[in-house]
């Protein structure tokens, strides 16, 4: 049965990537929702990846994502760096974004708040801080399915969540944020170690989820959901 | 073949308990560690130890680029070869190098190329390196994901700054430039050889054999793993259909003579272990952020048992002196025992550019300049007359 449109939202997943539905989406899912997954280059790990050069060429492949699913105008919900994406695309593209959830976004850098650098970190122990409550198990099988290439996979697509946000994530959204138009939800999580939630003011009024680090919809899915379940139906 | 002198000028005071209290020699060093007057007397005496490696014989000194390190206290080698060029009058200056994707416009480093070309009358090797991930990525924020994209871009429109004789336009995708017109230009015409120091990744190799530039290894784990790239890099030049003139080829080797071996062992172990203990105390953080390899590199180091096993050892304290000398980090010895050594290394390697580190760690002034000496008069003949039926097209003409 084709998807109904006034329930479809467009999911732009954070560090790490997406490996599957985290509860708080699966949640949204049981609801009724069908979430759409707009394929980044770099972060499906598949070989070959050629890194755009800067911002406009991350976000002219994210015009490009974001139309070949055929979705919208829809709800978009952004996590981490894709709640950096999610804001850009609210900003330039706003007829394609009727409600704007950002769950700590990139994008804006406060040197007050520098966190922790998540590249800095020991590749084996790189996924660690993004949690508060320990590597889901999912991220534990990351690409598990390509079996001998899993690492390489593993590789490009840090390459893509990296250079989206280095040396340091700012990616001039303090300028432009005011071009929001439609309602927006920014949740941060209270011990989030990459960007602390100091810097969550600087994208207006927002929610601090208590217990949660910075893939918060991970470590925190019922409140996540909760609150996403009740902004996106209003 | 061509000997040449490497100075990296390391830091001479890290403390004994370095590695226990700090983390890492790179990025985020305390600069607490640091005395100015320590670093002022440091290029005072290294610049000096260049200089007599001149008077030694060698026939080229070498400087090179890092920053944010008590390893390696050339932000800027250009300055150091600048007082190179004055102070000598006949050895290569070698640059190894400028990273040039740290550069913008990279112009700027054509231009200063140029200037110690000139400076030094033709004496110039111009050294292009990717530059470590501490230095490029951390130290210096570039993007991981399109820095070997901006270094090759960097390196063609430098050889363009220096070839081109109307100005010309460079539209790139991270440099442009609606006028390059280099003043001055090199004195070596077309322009100075260019060599590329590399640690084994594919593309290095593949920008060497393609465009006739020096492949310089620069492994601090000896030749064990330094074959392992000199055999991919000879792989590559010949799928490339070029001939195996050693000359394309240089090696980096730590060495220590002295009248006997059993000296050699004494003197050496301290800076050695200075050296590898401290001056390589990497925080393993900083060594591979994504996009600092490519995908073909990222494969061929998963595949490497001898590469993984020197930098498991390095990761969990350093090697110990029999360590590095078992592995050949370190070639040490009387002048016999070195040059035979040194003499296998290179037709094993197949390789007409030996860089010697005689200087290493905390080495004083005084058993640098004796090793140097000591080399210099019974070991550097020998190596100097390997390779007599090849042509060095990879050398200045001016340099002696």
């Amino acid at each position: 049965m084709p998807a109904d449109p006034a329930r479809t939202l467009i999911y732009l997943p954070g560090l790490a990537g997406d490996p599957g539905s985290s509860p708080a989406l699966a949640g949204l899912e049981d609801g009724g929702w069908t979430v759409v997954r707009p394929s980044l280059p770099g972060f499906d790990g598949e070989s070959g990846f050629r890194c755009p050069s800067d911002h406009l060429g991350w976000l002219t492949a994210l015009w490009d994502a974001v139309d070949a699913t055929g979705a919208g105008p829809c709800p978009v919900i952004g996590a981490s760096v894709g709640g950096m994406l999610a804001a850009d695309l609210a900003v330039f593209r706003p007829e394609m974004v009727t409600r704007l959830a950002l769950l700590a976004p990139f994008g804006i850098f406060d040197e007050a708040h520098p966190g922790l650098d998540p590249y800095s970190v020991p590749t084996p122990a790189r996924l660690e801080p993004l949690f508060a409550g320990g590597v889901p198990e999912a991220f534990g099988r990351r690409f598990a399915e390509k079996g001998e290439e899993a690492p390489v996979s593993r590789y490009l697509s840090d390459i893509a969540a990296a250079s989206l946000i280095w040396p340091v994530g700012d990616r001039g959204l303090a300028d432009r944020i005011h071009r929001i138009r439609c309602p927006r939800l920014v949740l941060w999580g209270a011990e989030d170690k990459i960007i602390p939630v100091g810097t969550a003011g600087r994208w207006g009024d927002h929610t601090v989820i208590d217990g949660a680090g910075h893939l918060l919809e991970w470590d925190r899915p019922d409140q996540v959901g909760s609150a996403l379940r009740e902004f996106l139906t209003p | 073949m061509k000997v040449l002198w490497f100075h990296l000028m390391p830091y001479p005071e890290l403390p004994e308990d370095f590695r226990a209290k700090h983390r890492s020699v790179w990025v985020d060093l305390d600069s607490g560690l640091l005395d100015p007057a320590i670093v002022a007397d440091s290029y005072e005496t290294y610049l000096d130890q260049l200089v007599h490696a001149e008077e030694c014989g060698f026939d080229g000194l070498c400087v090179n680029e890092h920053h944010g390190n008590g390893y390696g206290l050339m932000p800027s080698p250009n300055l150091m070869a600048s007082i190179l060029a004055n102070r000598t009058s006949r050895a290569g200056v070698v640059v190894l190098g400028n990273s040039v994707a740290l550069y913008n416009p990279p112009t700027r480093v054509a231009e200063e190329m140029a200037m110690l070309d000139l400076l030094s009358r033709g004496r110039l090797v111009s050294g292009f390196p990717v530059g470590t991930a501490m230095d490029t990525a951390y130290a210096y924020g570039q993007n991981p994901g399109t820095l070997r994209a901006k270094y090759y871009e960097a390196i063609e429109l430098i050889l363009k700054a220096w070839t081109t004789p109307e100005p010309f336009a460079f539209n790139g995708r991270f440099t442009k430039q609606r006028w390059v017109n280099i003043w001055p230009r090199p004195m070596q015409q077309p322009h100075p050889p260019v060599w590329i120091p590399g640690g084994g990744s594919v593309e290095t190799w593949d920008l060497c054999a393609d465009n006739d530039f020096v492949y310089a290894a620069l492994s601090y784990y000896g030749h064990l793993v330094g074959k392992e790239a000199m055999d991919g890099f000879w792989a590559t030049v010949e799928q490339a259909g070029k001939d195996d003139n050693p000359y394309r080829a240089g090696f980096l080797q730590f060495v220590g003579v002295a009248d006997t071996d059993a000296e050699a062992y004494r003197l050496y172990r301290e800076p050695a272990e200075y050296f590898f203990q401290r001056c390589l105390h990497f925080y393993p953080g900083f060594v591979d952020p994504p996009g600092y390899s490519s995908e073909a590199s990222v494969r061929r180091k998963l595949k490497s048992a001898v590469r993984s096993a020197a930098m498991k050892t390095q990761a969990s304290g350093g090697p110990s002196w029999d360590e590095m000398l078992e592995r050949g980090y370190v070639v040490i010895g009387s002048p016999d025992t070195v040059r035979e050594k040194l003499i296998d290394i290179a037709r094993t390697l197949h390789v007409g550019h030996l860089m010697t580190l005689l200087h290493f760690g905390n080495m004083g002034d005084e058993l640098a300049r004796h090793n140097t000496e000591l080399f210099g008069r019974k070991v550097l003949p020998g190596l100097q007359q390997l390779w007599p039926d090849h042509t060095d097209h990879w050398w200045p003409a001016n340099a002696g």
